[in-house]
């Protein structure tokens, strides 16, 4: 399988001639205007500009930055596995009217360039980690509440492990990659062969290659089988934009979706998941971990890590009604929770300074 | 913790033959939280979701719920081509059963909070209704929910006086986008109640609004919706939908709500003094909970205490029945069947066999439609006429717009080689329009006559205003309109042509409002 692989993107590289039409319909300009036509609806004034970080990789970053709210601690947004900057397009104004907001696509996904990662599942997690810290560096960021949703929340707490002085709050919405895998256990339901046979086989490609496979047919494709984001962002669009937009978002070359896969193990779980080395957490940061009701995610591991930290402020929230994208289900539950959290941090940290000042 | 202080709902998810799992979460709804079944506003269901809702809502034991859905499962695997076998008629068992085990009185306390979703045919769009007259009203609308169209038959059944097929095809899951809708699926994926697979995928896909994620076990399931699989693994389905509305009420501590009570029977018919009685009860319990739950927020994880000495069983009606319905009568023709050099015989005997049995079934089929042959046949004719209508009108526009684009053009011809401009115009067209003979100008000019007298008033008008456009700029400049013509002759085919009733004024003047 891995040779056929090869083969496929030996002749789409090299052989084919470059004139010849995409086989999907898909380029750069494309997600561009997409992504425009999501944030259209944004009536806050932002910049949105690449912030460039070593090795040549640049990182689409979208600032909120109103002069009123310039002295609070800024919020970065980290989105999910496939996801990009358009996807808190609910969130966004909400949360810019109290604070500073930076969205950015995260390397190897969205906008921002597509490198090739490293197939070892701790260097990949480097990569990543390391990205993050070097556009702080260049946005010139002291420090931040990092947001990270499914992958995002995973590199947050990542990040947080490696550069915990520049993280005053982690807030994850259904962080991926928490607990352990478990063992198979399907006693008393047996899966026919058939079915494994067919697990096997799709088991080496990436997770979003059978998008690019049908090609022409993608656009379609996701609108059929994800009829549900159309009605999340139905406040916003009528049409088709957010199916568009998740069309142009993963069906470009495959980067940020290799390291993705690089880094899962059997059946979804991380291969470096986090629970286990949850005490290379500094127990100063305060973590917020917001879970949908319905979402397939299991919230068990939330109870887990504030059992694991006695020590810390930990707190688990359940929103009603939302599954996996929480901050699209149900936006205005959403921000109200992330803006009281916030600015729990702006209290606590002002407090000592009034302290110190009487 | 659930919101109890807002009305809340609670909606099944259409499932096929699964259904034996609403069946398990519903008992445990109604054992251990029976105020969240009873309270509710509305309980929604489509296809075999609509079932459970239906026995939810009209109080049925449970138990005689699933052991007659395994019943029906054992009857249509009994056959070789399991439920897609002539003599497997679905909607009779279905209305068999339903008859037979609803109260009389089940219109009463369904209307208003039942809620069936079904598909319009003439449409497509979905109708969730609740409103019920009588028992068979409910009856039939739980028949159209669960008609699948071609697996159940070809005629949909009707229901008020309209035609209905299965909910699912337009809303699987009704009310699900409503934040205090409990919505209950047997797939794993983005539901308040539904199996969790070990195997977490990030792909998922919505079926009218179900959420269905890409897991094997999925794949499993989907396959096992319209052929059903083995009534022990069926009994497993329900005690895993026991078990995962056990961990939801854990999940959102609604569990001892009103106290343990584990060794209660099912819900059959309870006097109204005793429900109130309860329900006072449940009440006062909910307050104290509350504050209980509000002081220590999300208590509802650690507690494994609380887990120890709940049964995870089912209850023992459910268990009973479901044992019962899955045993096997190995009566000695059946072991006898089973043998192997027997069962080799019937599969080389089904060539001759099926015939004989299709043909069987298909009289007897007959001879139950019967009654509604009136009904349905002039339902069947209305279709088709409709059908034939549309396409005749499709093939009757097509017709006559590919005729009048040619007499146009030849129309178009005979007038320029009337003008004094004839080599520009000419050198245009191919040589064969050029040579060709009066003699088939004259059969088009016959034709526009024919045409003139047959179509209606809209199209001549149109002819008209088309004349006109041209006139205006032929007249004026003749080199302004052969470039003209050269750029688009070809979409404009059937544009250029001549005014057959000459009205050289007033075209003028539109056209050069025009340019």
């Amino acid at each position: 399988c891995v040779c056929v692989c090869v083969c496929v993107c030996v002749c789409r590289w090299c052989w084919v001639p470059s004139w010849l039409p995409p086989w999907c319909p898909t380029s750069q300009k494309q997600l561009q205007a997409a992504e425009e036509r999501m944030l259209h609806c944004i009536r806050a004034a932002f910049t949105r500009q690449f912030v460039p970080i070593s090795d040549g990789n640049r990182l689409w970053t979208l600032t909120f930055c109103s002069d009123a709210v310039e002295d609070k601690t800024p919020v970065v947004l980290l989105h999910g596995f496939g996801c990009g900057v358009g996807f808190w397009a609910q969130n966004l104004d909400a949360l810019s009217q109290h604070r500073p907001v930076f969205a950015l696509d995260m390397l190897g996904f969205g906008q921002s360039t597509r490198p090739l990662f490293s197939t070892d599942p701790r260097e990949a997690e480097d990569q990543f980690v390391e990205s993050i810290e070097q556009w702080r560096a260049e946005v010139g960021l002291e420090s931040v509440i990092l947001l990270g949703h499914n992958l995002g929340g995973f590199l947050a707490v990542c990040y947080s492990m490696k550069h915990p002085h520049r993280v005053k709050h982690l807030i994850l919405v259904e962080p991926w990659g928490l607990p352990e895998a478990q063992e198979m256990t399907e006693a008393d339901r047996p899966i026919p062969a058939w079915i494994k046979a067919l697990g096997a086989m799709f088991s080496p490609f990436n997770p979003l290659a059978g998008l690019r496979l049908v090609g022409p047919l993608g656009p379609a494709l996701v609108q059929t089988l994800r009829p549900d984001f159309k009605r999340k962002f139905s406040s916003l669009f009528t049409d088709n934009t957010v199916s568009d937009y998740i069309y142009h978002l993963n069906v470009q070359s495959p980067s940020g979706e290799t390291a993705f896969k690089t880094m899962t193990g059997s059946c979804g779980c991380a291969k470096r998941p986090l629970l286990p080395r949850m005490d290379q957490l500094h127990p100063a940061i305060p973590i917020t971990i917001i879970y949908g009701s319905r979402s397939s995610i299991d919230s068990n591991s939330g109870s887990a890590v504030r059992q694991m930290r006695p020590a810390s402020h930990v707190e688990v929230i359940t929103t009603r009604g939302a599954g996996h994208y929480v901050y699209a289900d149900q936006p205005e539950d959403f921000n109200h929770r992330v803006l009281l959290v916030c600015e729990e941090v702006d209290r606590s940290r002002n407090e000592p300074q009034e302290k110190k000042g009487s | 913790m659930f919101p109890l202080d807002s009305p809340w709902n609670i909606s099944f998810a259409g499932c096929g033959f699964l259904g034996i799992y609403h069946v398990g979460v519903a008992s445990c709804l109604v054992e251990q939280a029976p105020f969240l079944v009873r309270n509710a506003k509305h309980i929604y269901g489509a296809s075999a979701g609509a079932l459970t809702a239906t026995a939810l809502v009209t109080e049925v034991c449970l138990g005689q719920v699933g052991a007659s859905i395994i019943d029906v499962a054992k009857e249509a695997r009994k056959r070789f081509l399991g439920p897609m076998h002539p003599s497997f008629n679905l909607v009779k068992i279905v209305r068999h059963v339903l008859r037979r085990t609803l109260p009389d009185d089940s219109h009463h306390r369904a209307s208003g909070r039942l809620g069936i979703s079904l598909t319009r045919v003439t449409d497509g769009e979905n109708v969730l209704v609740s409103h019920f007259n009588n028992k068979e009203e409910i009856v039939q609308a739980c028949v159209c929910s669960a008609y699948i169209p071609v697996y159940c038959g070809l005629i949909p059944p009707t229901l008020q006086g309209e035609r209905y097929v299965d909910g699912g095809i337009s809303d699987n899951l009704p009310q699900y986008e409503l934040k205090n809708t409990i919505t209950v699926s047997p797939f794993s994926g983005e539901s308040d109640i539904c199996p969790r697979d070990s195997s977490t995928n990030i792909h998922e896909l919505r079926f009218t609004n179900t959420s269905i994620q890409f897991t094997l076990t999925n794949l499993y399931r989907v396959s096992r919706a319209l052929f059903p699989p083995d009534p022990m693994v069926m009994k497993a389905m329900c005690k895993q939908g026991y078990k995962d509305a056990l961990h939801f009420l854990k999940r959102n501590g609604l569990l001892h709500f009103n106290g343990p009570q584990t060794d209660r029977p099912l819900l059959t018919n309870r006097e109204d003094e005793e429900v109130a009685e309860e329900e006072q009860d449940g009440k006062r319990r909910e307050v104290k909970d509350q504050l209980l739950v509000e002081g220590k927020a999300l208590m509802f994880y650690g507690s494994s205490s609380l887990d120890e000495h709940i049964i995870e069983y089912l209850p023992p009606t459910l268990h009973k029945a479901l044992v019962e319905a899955c045993m096997e009568r190995r009566s000695l023709v059946q072991s006898l069947g089973n043998l192997l050099p027997v069962r080799m015989a019937s599969v080389m005997m089904l060539p001759y066999t099926l015939p004989l049995e299709s043909a069987m079934s298909l009289t007897l089929r007959l001879l139950e439609w019967l009654p509604d042959v009136q009904e349905d046949v002039g339902w069947i004719r209305e279709q088709i006429l409709k059908i034939l209508q549309c396409v005749l009108r499709q093939a009757f526009r097509s017709f006559s717009q590919n005729v009048s684009a040619r007499l146009f053009c030849q129309l178009e011809l005979r007038h320029y080689r009337s003008l004094p401009s004839k080599p520009s115009s000419t050198s245009l067209f191919p040589t064969w329009m050029n040579s060709s003979g009066s003699s088939v100008q004259d059969v088009f000019v016959r034709l526009d006559q024919y045409k003139k007298q047959l179509l209606s008033g809209v199209l001549c008008i149109n002819m008209d205003l088309r004349g006109s456009f041209k006139t205006g700029m032929t007249s004026p400049d003749s080199s302004r309109s052969f470039s003209f013509f050269q750029q688009d002759f070809n979409s404009r085919s059937n544009c250029l042509n001549v005014p057959h009733d000459g009205k050289p004024g007033k075209p003028l003047s539109r056209s050069k409002s025009f340019w």
